[in-house]
């Protein structure tokens, strides 16, 4: 019976501020805040990414000065 | 002791050496204020991410002040900067609450507590890799 079920693995989503101990996200650094601009330049959302509460909130506010000073696309036309 | 970051963006049809006076200028205001300037990056002429009026490359000043007193004539820099047509953009970000809070959590170790447990080990949490066959 489980043997029929599709085998599938669930990755278990870690935030990456946490796992790589970053606790300044920088709104300068651009290719950090990429990681989380997918293709039509919105910001990845945390159930998404997996990043937790506490690092979304500085990672929106990088995300919208970067945005401010045209270092990151507001959309992509 | 506050510190500050002063991004601003300015013309590419201005010549380096312009750029390099201007900075100079708002530099001395905030020199004059009481506030110095403890680090300055010239990023150069960079792609803007889109289209400012109509221009699609900047070149990007960055300035790190820290004031003693808190004093500083940031605003009047900032009130200049609006109206020099030159610059495109600017910002200024106080920096040393979110870099105390940072260094904080820093030397406190891992934050979900007992650090007992090997390097980077899921974090305490409790759900492994979910497998299910």
């Amino acid at each position: 019976m489980a043997r029929a079920r599709k085998v599938f693995f669930r990755r278990r989503k870690v935030c990456k501020f946490c796992a790589d101990k970053i606790d300044y996200i920088d709104y300068k650094d651009v290719k950090l805040l990429q990681q989380f601009i997918p293709e039509r330049s919105k910001i990845l959302p945390r159930r998404i990414s997996g990043t937790c509460a506490n690092h979304q909130r500085p990672l929106q506010q990088a995300i919208k000065r970067a945005r401010h000073l045209a270092l990151i696309p507001f959309t992509t036309d | 002791m506050r510190t500050y970051e002063l991004m601003f963006v300015v013309d590419p049809r201005v010549s380096d050496e312009d750029v390099v006076t201007m900075t100079q200028d708002y530099k001395n205001m905030i020199t004059t204020s009481g506030a110095q300037i403890t680090s300055e990056e010239n990023w150069g002429r960079r792609k803007l991410a889109y289209p400012i009026d109509k221009l699609n490359e900047g070149k990007y000043v960055l300035l790190y002040v820290s004031s003693e007193t808190g004093k500083s004539s940031l605003p009047e820099v900032e009130h200049r900067m609006r109206q020099n047509d030159k610059i495109l953009r600017y910002l200024t970000v106080r920096t040393d609450e979110d870099l105390k809070r940072a260094a904080r959590r820093q030397p406190s170790g891992p934050r979900t507590g007992p650090s007992s447990a090997g390097p980077d080990t899921g974090d305490g949490g409790d759900a492994e890799p979910e497998e299910e066959v």
